[in-house]
């Protein structure tokens, strides 16, 4: 319907190999920037600093994991402790007074070291045993960071993020931190879509699908598995820093325990591996799931005039989200970017019926 | 197509030689895969490799590339030792190969397949991805014309945008091939690109394959059970059985030489076979 490939010919192989080549995609995409930059004017001061700054945060974490385990297929449970290194490397550089453009590179470069050293696993462990090295990194990670004062501040304490500022713009208030956090999603999502048409990203993808035949076409394991961890870690360490930053604020080592590492993993899965879109839609999923179903079910219980007791209120949400996410595992593996990639095919040939791809 | 010549054994009989192996031996456990074998393919040559199941076909050339190193004897390469080097390393040096079982990666697309055989000759990097259209683009626009050329040359025009696990076996057969070419390959292993096809498909690599000798100037080496193919195709034949070589040199001579016969079909078969061709 609105998609048509017919009058569309190309000429060069630069106009075919476009990150968009459907004008609908295009005028799509524009349309969704334009909102996102403009959303601090449209929408109400809580949406925008409590749904949609956490949402682009979450997403620029999810597509750095995604690099690793959709893209390159080596499992990482240990991604919240990636983003911890990189919180707490940037935070106590900016503390020192380093500029946060350095400290925040900074932080993905501590990140991705220590991620790269953990990666190394992965060039002697498969699935569930990397799975398992990954985990080791998590629980190491914290306990080093909440048991050395130098880092953590003492036991329970939080690291207050000083008043910085970015390019020269001091990050207080709503504004420059939601187009902080925006600029960092921006170009995280283009360098995933641009990975996705490069030798390196077709490297990742042959190592992901049959490593011996990578091999013999001359791409190295080794290499391109520690490059898998280093770039996705580095992602991981920068997009940790933006966290401590324009959202945290003040840190604390339980906020990068194993909850966040799964709550990223969750919204790859939902939103589907190795996909570019997937993120957007599963963090969307995975962040506002519970909230909207507490509404929802606050509205009928009201409306009904239920007396649902206090603690079932709580968990009912939260049983209906693991439901959810139990469901995509079993109806639709490739999450939600597949749904949507199947109804944009259905337009596609409408009115057909017969969509391959 | 233009008519392809058949050109006899005597033709590369004086070119150097490609790929040297010598006293190869490979053991898996107790089972010695490989017992010092040693064969020669010389440069433009089409060498077949053949045997009964088992006989170590698939072994040897897993050697070669470096998947098992071997447990003596030496691999070279144009005169370079390349014994037990890395896969990569090996692909670097200038060898491509097909597998058995089909290895294409799923969920790309068939010239993206393609690409990836490129990859010898790229510079891939994470920031090269970053900054495509500054760094990445002019030499993925290069590249995508060699492979282009090689699409045309295999005929894969009308599918190079299809996902590559929804082609038919004879063409995904195809696309390895034209992976493997396309990666302008010294010597091309081929590991039975013609099991489980049918006839009009085995003719069409028959042909591709002796294209790519008369265009390009690949030296190959062939595993293949279809012997009315490796008959009218190779320039030589080596015959392999319990990791032995067995029988050596013009097709039909090679594969008609009596411990052959008995290797594939008994020592009885042999005495008949010896009878018959004495009457």
């Amino acid at each position: 319907m609105f998609y048509r490939r017919a009058g569309i010919r190309h000429t060069r192989y630069q106009d075919e190999r476009q990150l968009f080549p459907l004008g609908f995609d295009r005028g799509l995409i524009i349309a969704v920037i334009a909102i996102l930059l403009a959303a601090p004017f449209l929408f109400d001061r809580l949406y925008v600093s409590g749904y949609l700054l956490p949402w682009l945060i979450w997403t620029s974490a999810a597509l750095g994991l995604n690099l690793l385990m959709g893209w390159s297929g080596q499992i990482h449970l240990g991604y919240g402790a990636v983003m911890g290194i990189g919180a707490y490397g940037s935070v106590h550089l900016v503390r020192l007074g380093v500029p946060l453009e350095i400290a925040m590179i900074a932080g993905g470069l501590l990140s991705a070291t220590i991620g790269t050293m953990f990666g190394g696993a992965a060039l002697r462990m498969k699935g569930i045993y990397l799975a398992m090295a990954t985990l080791a990194m998590q629980y190491v990670v914290d306990f080093v960071i909440s048991h050395s004062s130098v880092i953590s501040g003492g036991s329970l304490a939080t690291l207050q993020v000083p008043a910085v500022r970015f390019l020269g713009i001091p990050l207080q208030g709503d504004l420059p931190t939601y187009y902080l956090a925006f600029g960092v999603c921006f170009v995280i999502t283009l360098f995933m879509l641009n990975v996705r048409r490069t030798s390196f990203g077709r490297a990742l993808a042959a190592l992901r699908e049959k490593d011996y035949a990578a091999q013999i076409l001359g791409i190295s394991t080794f290499r391109y598995k520690l490059l898998a961890f280093w770039v996705s870690s580095f992602i991981g360490g920068v997009v940790g820093s933006v966290l401590a930053v324009t959202y945290l604020r003040a840190i604390s080592p339980d906020q990068f325990h194993i909850e966040l590492s799964i709550q990223i993993l969750a919204m790859i899965i939902v939103g589907g591996l190795g996909s570019v879109l997937g993120p957007f839609f599963g963090t969307a999923l995975i962040l506002f799931a519970p909230i909207l179903l507490n509404n929802l079910l606050g509205f009928t219980a009201g409306t009904l005039g239920w007396s649902l007791p206090i603690d079932l209120r709580a968990h009912l949400p939260l049983m209906a989200y693991g439901a959810l996410v139990i469901g995509f595992l079993l109806y639709e593996p490739l999450g939600l970017a597949k749904i949507y990639a199947n109804f944009r095919n259905y337009l596609l040939v409408w009115p057909f019926r017969h969509a391959q791809r | 197509m233009n008519e392809v010549q058949y050109r006899p054994a005597a033709s590369v009989a004086g070119a150097p030689v490609a790929l040297s192996c010598t006293g190869i031996e490979r053991v898996f456990g107790g089972l010695r895969a490989l017992k010092g074998v040693s064969l020669d393919v010389r440069q433009g040559e089409i060498l077949g490799l053949v045997g009964p199941n088992g006989s170590g076909k698939t072994t040897m050339v897993n050697v070669i590339t470096g998947f098992y190193p071997p447990n003596a004897g030496k691999v070279s390469l144009f005169g370079e030792d390349i014994t037990a080097l890395k896969p990569h390393r090996v692909a670097a040096r200038g060898v491509a190969r097909t597998f058995q079982n089909l290895a294409l990666f799923k969920g790309m697309s068939v010239l993206d397949n393609i690409l990836i055989g490129r990859h010898t000759h790229m510079k891939p990097s994470a920031l090269g991805a970053l900054f495509y259209w500054w760094w990445a683009e002019r030499e993925e626009l290069a590249h995508r014309r060699v492979v282009e050329e090689m699409i045309e040359f295999m005929q894969l025009q009308d599918i190079r945008d299809e996902p590559v696990e929804v082609i038919p076996l004879g063409l995904q057969k195809r696309v390895e091939l034209a992976r493997a070419l396309v990666a302008e390959p010294r010597l091309l292993i081929l590991d039975e690109p013609m099991a489980g096809m049918n006839q009009e498909e085995k003719e069409y690599i028959a042909r591709f394959i002796l294209d790519a000798r008369e265009a390009r100037g690949v030296t190959t080496l062939i595993i293949e059970h279809h012997m009315d193919v490796v008959t009218s195709i190779c320039d030589r034949v080596v015959v392999l059985s319990y990791g032995e070589v067995i029988s050596e040199g013009e097709p039909q001579a090679a594969i008609s030489h009596p411990s052959v016969v008995s290797a594939y079909l008994g020592e009885r078969a042999a005495k008949r076979h010896q009878a018959g061709s004495a009457a």
